[in-house]
């Protein structure tokens, strides 16, 4: 299948390290508005062609699929140019600024039998994998309950709340903080399914141009319910997943290895704690050992997800199978993220 | 003469503000919008301008009138990507306002970081090979942006006919900023000195603008590219051992020989390491070399050209990074 790119910054890169693996596709094009981002990033993975105009692109290189790798104001009228191409698309998240934007990507997909897949990497991360797996096994039990904590210094320099360079990401309703929105949906949606209510608190507690900078959510889901949330001041930097069970409770920090469970055992009750604790210690030693020596190893790292959904998704498109992220997880996820996005919009 | 300076208020710039004043020149300052230039201490006669090369669509009114740009902004820390999009994409920003306006004349402050370290044996000198093609990205993210900042430069001044001067700096050295990578590796108050016979290629940052100010008014200069070092260049031993002691650091020194450890980190880097580019600098042979091979380095180019000597000594140096500040 022939790959192109569109939008060639930081997490473009983390796309072309992926494809560059995979069996089957040929990366035919770069695009970006900068001609030495687009040119530099060709030059380095050996990609036969860079533009800095996607129409042209979509028209010289034919692509199969288009990856849309820009900051989110621009992906629904370059994901439409690319679906007009005839093109399948794997958009960033998130994938519109709008709901209504995205239905009418959707549709037209649909309409076209093309695809529209949002990058919601996190589901694919091994431990979101691993704790799925407990549940289909039943080691976990029905999920009762869902918690997703991302803490994350948003107050760097080059950032976010950079006074300087205003981020593309302020504009959408919530800020900064909506551009995360769809990891903490997508989590929530694999355990507990499409959501039927929701509420959310979004707060500021630093003077910074963000126009909020911590994000509480409640939702209730068809099989469970879920808090989500977002701090840009509690530290250290971590991404939490932690799913509650009938028979065990699993965490994880998505930004490390650490993947660790809880659960009943049989015998007595008062060594329960103990060996859960016991084994909980030698889980988070292996794991803070694992973390710290996948930063000298080739490969995904923290977008071990990311991978896996590429791969995935070259597969089911080139079998005619079912995605990894259909197209009804991207309307549910993102239906989450709208009753959740404050409801006056961002000052 | 007027200048427009970018990054003027950064390290090197605003000794650059300071050597253009000196030599009677109009500065203009491009500082981004929230930099508090008061802290500063300019004298009222530099002009002030706002703005960030990285987003910034209305830059061309800050050439009106302008002679020559010296354009000094590049990112000196973030991840690469970052990097890339502050100096490079910046520079396209930059150079796309002014190739709408009068000014023609561009000094850019490129880097010793350009060059091919690991091609060059002796001297590097202004004629050394520098880092191009795939081979590049397995440099570190700084050296990848000065290349391509000079690149599209060299490109822009060619496209144009601009008249194009390329000051390459080695280690920029001064108050507050006197450790260096070259250094070695410190691992707490243990100082790991690779090579301590080493030469550095040094240059004291008011010495490093003294330079940039005469390129930017002197046409002998146009057309050139000019490596800044202060001379041969102080040895790593001597001058970290200046550093321990001038900002009271302390620690201990530990002499590794250069051929043992750049040998150590290529057969690691080849075998358990398994070539992987994401590692530290200091475990990657490449940008090893590019922060510790020992070469000799010369400034007589810029002798020879503009009959340049660096005004100040390196005892005048150290004073003026380890001693009393002026006026206190």
């Amino acid at each position: 299948m022939r790959a192109a790119l569109i939008g060639a910054g930081q997490i473009a890169r983390q796309h072309l390290n992926c494809l560059k693996t995979l069996p089957g596709v040929q990366i035919v094009g770069v695009c970006d508005l900068s001609p030495s981002v687009a040119e530099s990033i060709a030059e380095r993975f050996g990609v036969p062609a860079w533009f800095t105009d996607h129409a042209a692109m979509l028209r010289e290189v034919k692509p199969d699929v288009v990856h849309v790798t820009t900051p989110p104001t621009s992906h629904f009228r370059l994901a439409m140019d690319a679906l007009q191409s005839g093109a399948h698309v794997l958009v960033e998240k998130p994938a519109t600024v709008t709901f209504a934007e995205l239905e009418q990507l959707l549709h037209y997909a649909g309409e076209r039998q093309l695809m529209i897949v949002e990058d919601h990497n996190y589901v694919f991360n091994h431990a979101t994998r691993e704790i799925a797996q407990w549940v289909d096994s039943g080691k976990l039990g029905a999920v009762v309950h869902v918690e997703v904590l991302m803490t994350l210094d948003l107050f760097g320099p080059g950032g976010f709340a950079d006074p300087n360079a205003r981020h593309p990401a302020l504009a959408l309703a919530g800020g900064a903080l909506a551009d995360f929105l769809p990891h903490l949906a997508s989590l929530a949606h694999r355990f507990i399914g499409a959501h039927r209510r929701a509420h959310a608190i979004w707060t500021k507690r630093r003077p910074s141009i963000l126009p909020y900078d911590e994000f509480h959510g409640v939702v209730e889901g068809e099989r469970g319910t879920a808090t989500l949330g977002f701090s840009a001041t509690a530290q250290p930097d971590a991404f939490w997943l932690r799913v509650f069970g009938e028979r065990a409770q699993a965490s994880t920090n998505l930004f490390e290895t650490r993947l660790t469970c809880e659960r009943l055992r049989d015998g007595l009750k008062p060594l329960q704690p103990l060996k859960n604790g016991l084994e909980e210690g030698k889980a988070v030693r292996r794991a803070a050992m694992g973390t710290f020596l996948r930063k000298f190893k080739p490969g995904p790292a923290t977008y071990d997800g990311m991978w896996h959904l590429l791969a995935g998704t070259y597969q089911a498109l080139a079998q005619g199978t079912v995605l990894p992220v259909t197209p009804e997880d991207v309307l549910a996820v993102n239906r989450m993220v709208e009753a959740l996005k404050p409801v006056e919009a961002a000052s | 003469m007027r200048a427009l300076v970018t990054g003027a208020n950064g390290f090197l710039g605003q000794s650059v503000v300071a050597a253009l004043l000196a030599q009677g020149h109009t500065v203009r300052a491009l500082v981004r919008p929230a930099t508090a230039v008061e802290k500063i201490g300019w004298p009222a006669a530099v002009e002030i301008v706002r703005g960030d090369l990285r987003s910034a669509r209305e830059l061309a009114p800050a050439f009106a009138d302008v002679d020559v740009l010296v354009h000094l902004a590049a990112a000196v820390t973030g991840g690469d990507d970052a990097m890339f999009a502050s100096t490079v994409s910046g520079t396209e920003r930059l150079l796309t306002a002014m190739a709408g306006t009068a000014c023609r004349r561009i000094v850019l402050a490129s880097s010793f970081a350009v060059y091919d370290w690991s091609a060059i044996h002796g001297t590097l000198d202004e004629n050394s090979p520098i880092t191009s093609g795939t081979k590049l990205y397995g440099r570190d993210g700084y050296a990848i942006a000065k290349s391509w900042q000079e690149r599209i430069t060299r490109r822009f001044a060619a496209q144009h006919g601009w008249d194009l001067t390329v000051l390459r700096p080695g280690f920029i050295w001064g108050r507050d900023h006197g450790y260096l990578g070259a250094l070695g590796q410190q691992i707490g108050r243990l100082h790991f000195v690779v090579g301590p016979f080493t030469h550095l290629p040094l240059t004291h940052v008011d010495n490093c603008a003294d330079l940039f100010a005469r390129a930017a008014a002197d046409p002998r200069a146009i057309g050139q590219t000019l490596n800044v070092v202060d001379g041969p260049g102080a040895r790593i031993w001597g001058y970290l051992g200046e550093y321990m002691r001038g900002s009271g650091e302390g620690g201990f020194r530990l002499p590794v020989p250069y051929t043992v450890a750049f040998g150590m980190v290529r057969l690691a880097f080849a075998t358990i390491l398994k070539r992987n580019e994401k590692l530290p600098s200091v475990l990657v042979p490449c940008r090893f070399e590019a922060r510790m091979k020992p070469l000799r380095y010369t400034n007589r180019r810029a002798q020879e050209l503009l009959g340049w000597r660096p005004p100040l000594d390196y005892a005048e140096c150290l004073r003026r990074t380890y001693g009393a500040k002026q006026g206190t």
